[in-house]
């Protein structure tokens, strides 16, 4: 049994974009997954699958017994998803780390590791195209989000102590698609989007094969950076909510806070309360420098990329 | 809704001029699959708002022009001197390069950073493709060869009284550092009429406090009048675009350097204004200015 094709680790393995991406990896490289939680049930891993925490010694034996071309981090728990925040920290932050020192110490040389446009944060005076070098200012404003902000500087820390590993941070847009289920989907989803009234800022998404198709773009490269990836256009959370074929509930300001906890309450899929300034003001990012560094363009439109979502509605 | 969208058809119907359509869709604009630029503008947001304010421009302020042949193709600056407490100036400008400028342009202003914090006034300032005032966004504006404008004087213009009306104040620096860094060219535009429809003659400062606005004015009809009182005085306004000043030099050059530059524009700008109240006469009552 022997197999000469390069061999890659996907962290998140369990999630929705992993599913994607893997189906693009499959017939040139051996995959290993491995996520915190288990397989849905009904999908087949094109590989080896450990469900593992990746701060268990479990991981270490992972990354002996593999020699791993590469390492594509996609597993992080959202500030959406329903886990306490020290949990979030040990996976998200504490597990980073100790993923990318098992790939220095075992000789991995491509290190991909996922972000998040939220890293920004979303407020009145950002600029519309905001560049890779601009502060992160998310954490300061939003208290949610600190484990995604340390993430992120966990990896960019990394990239700059061990430069002759070839280290990546993607600060991917809204990704969405029929597969995804992430907070954006999820909200696009419902029958009724709460918007705050006079407040229409605009948004950006990039589809999910887009987005499995830049990683692949990112893998197959030569550089080292932090990236922003976008789709094709920006689009106002109004239109998104029309194209997605959901209709739009404005709530007054000052109510805002008290109609996402009714709506919490009462709907299947929750509105992150930290998440409201996102839908208030642009966090509107520029891919120039990834467009430039990998050839990617996007092949989905903004506008299909956001009809696409409501075929993933149970 | 649909109360709303026979409004604006009606509005689009009875306000917009064939001409304006035309010119707003012949705009350069590189718009996305959804029809928006890359900085929010809709053309079709667009039209009903040029269908609520060309009466206004045509007919209230009579907008003559002059010199529109000054303004560049491609990247430029346009400069005006600012005043008159509420920025009309700003709108009018804006509608005199799209409705009287050959090849029609958007105007791009660089407005307040504050301003997406209010409610409607964000997004309306997006759809029409004004851009917050951010460094990097004129930046980028410039080098996609857009139409900047600049009221170099701020708040410190727009809020000055009634008798310091045409007085230019303190101009910031930064724009020219912009157009030396992007190599744009600078056009000078005075705004003549937009400094007497709001004639200021007192600012209430603990009123601005309260309002966290930058100046709270009263004028003779405001707020003694109530609402009423805030409709402008149908001024005759005049636009006059200079030559266009160009630039070189280093854009992180020393500040004294840069003043010199930024007196240029500014004393250019003076003598558009001086030339324009020659010409113009009454404020109100007047014939055409050429």
């Amino acid at each position: 049994m022997s197999d000469s094709r390069p061999s890659i680790l996907v962290t998140g393995a369990a999630g929705g974009l992993a599913s994607i991406l893997v189906d693009l990896l499959t017939d040139d490289y051996r995959l290993v997954g491995v996520d915190p939680r288990s397989m849905p049930a009904g999908r087949n891993f094109p590989g080896v699958f450990h469900q593992v925490d990746y701060n268990h010694r479990k991981m270490a034996e992972i990354f002996r017994r593999n020699r791993f071309h590469a390492m594509i981090h996609l597993g992080r728990i959202r500030s959406s998803d329903d886990a306490p925040k020290a949990v979030r920290f040990q996976t998200n932050v504490v597990g980073t780390r100790h993923l990318l020192d098992l790939g220095l110490k075992h000789g991995v040389k491509n290190l991909i590791v996922f972000s998040t446009f939220h890293v920004y944060g979303a407020q009145n005076h950002n600029a519309m195209h905001i560049r890779e070098t601009e502060p992160l200012r998310a954490s300061q404003m939003f208290p949610e989000l600190v484990d995604a902000v340390e993430l992120d500087y966990t990896a960019t820390t990394f990239m700059w102590q061990y430069r002759e590993t070839r280290t990546c941070i993607l600060r991917p847009v809204n990704v969405v698609g029929s597969r995804i289920r992430n907070a954006i989907t999820q909200i696009l989803r419902a029958d009724i989007c709460p918007t705050v009234m006079g407040y229409d800022p605009m948004l950006q998404f990039i589809h999910e094969e887009d987005i499995a198709r830049a990683l692949l773009l990112c893998l197959r490269g030569d550089k080292s950076g932090i990236y922003n990836v976008a789709g094709e256009g920006a689009i106002p959370y109004s239109k998104a909510i029309e194209l997605a074929g959901s209709t739009a509930v404005p709530v007054p300001q000052p109510l805002i806070s008290a109609a996402l906890d009714i709506w919490n309450r009462l709907r299947p899929t929750p509105f992150p309360k930290h998440l409201v300034n996102y839908f208030k003001y642009p966090v509107v990012v520029s891919d120039e420098a990834f467009r430039r560094d990998f050839g990617y363009e996007p092949r989905v439109t903004t506008t299909n990329a956001v009809k696409s979502i409501k075929r993933g509605r149970e | 809704m649909t109360v709303l969208k026979l409004l604006r058809d009606k509005l689009l119907e009875v306000g917009l001029s064939e001409d304006a359509a035309r010119r707003i869709e012949n705009a350069p604009l590189k718009l996305n699959s959804a029809g928006f630029d890359p900085w929010g503008l809709q053309p079709e947001y667009a039209k009903v708002v040029v269908a609520a304010v060309e009466w206004l421009y045509r007919h209230y302020f009579r907008v003559e022009t002059a010199g529109t042949g000054h303004i560049p193709q491609g990247r430029v600056l346009i400069i005006a001197n600012h005043g008159g407490q509420v920025p009309v100036d700003g709108m009018l400008l804006g509608l005199s390069l799209l409705l009287d400028t050959q090849p029609p342009r958007i105007g791009r202003a660089m407005v307040e950073r504050w301003s997406p914090t209010i409610p409607f006034v964000g997004t309306f300032f997006s759809r029409i493709g004004q851009v917050v005032g951010d460094p990097q966004n004129a930046r980028d504006l410039l080098n996609n060869d857009e139409c900047v404008l600049v009221f170099p004087e701020g708040t410190r213009g727009s809020g000055k009284l009634f008798p310091s009306r045409y007085q230019l104040q303190r101009f910031g620096t930064g724009f020219v550092r912009l157009a030396l860094e992007t190599k744009t060219p600078i056009v000078p535009a005075a705004i003549i009429g937009c400094e007497e429809m709001y004639p200021g003659i007192y600012h209430i400062e603990a009123l601005a406090k309260l309002l966290k606005t930058p100046y709270f004015p009263v004028t003779p009809f405001f707020p003694l009048l109530g609402p009423l009182g805030m409709l402008p005085l149908p001024t005759k306004v005049t636009i006059r675009f200079g030559e266009p000043l160009r630039f070189e030099g280093d854009p992180d050059g020393a500040d004294a350097d840069i003043q010199r530059m930024v007196n240029q524009v500014k004393d250019a700008l003076k003598r558009e204004i001086d030339v324009g109240l020659r010409l113009r006469g009454s404020a109100i009552f007047n014939k055409a200015a050429k």
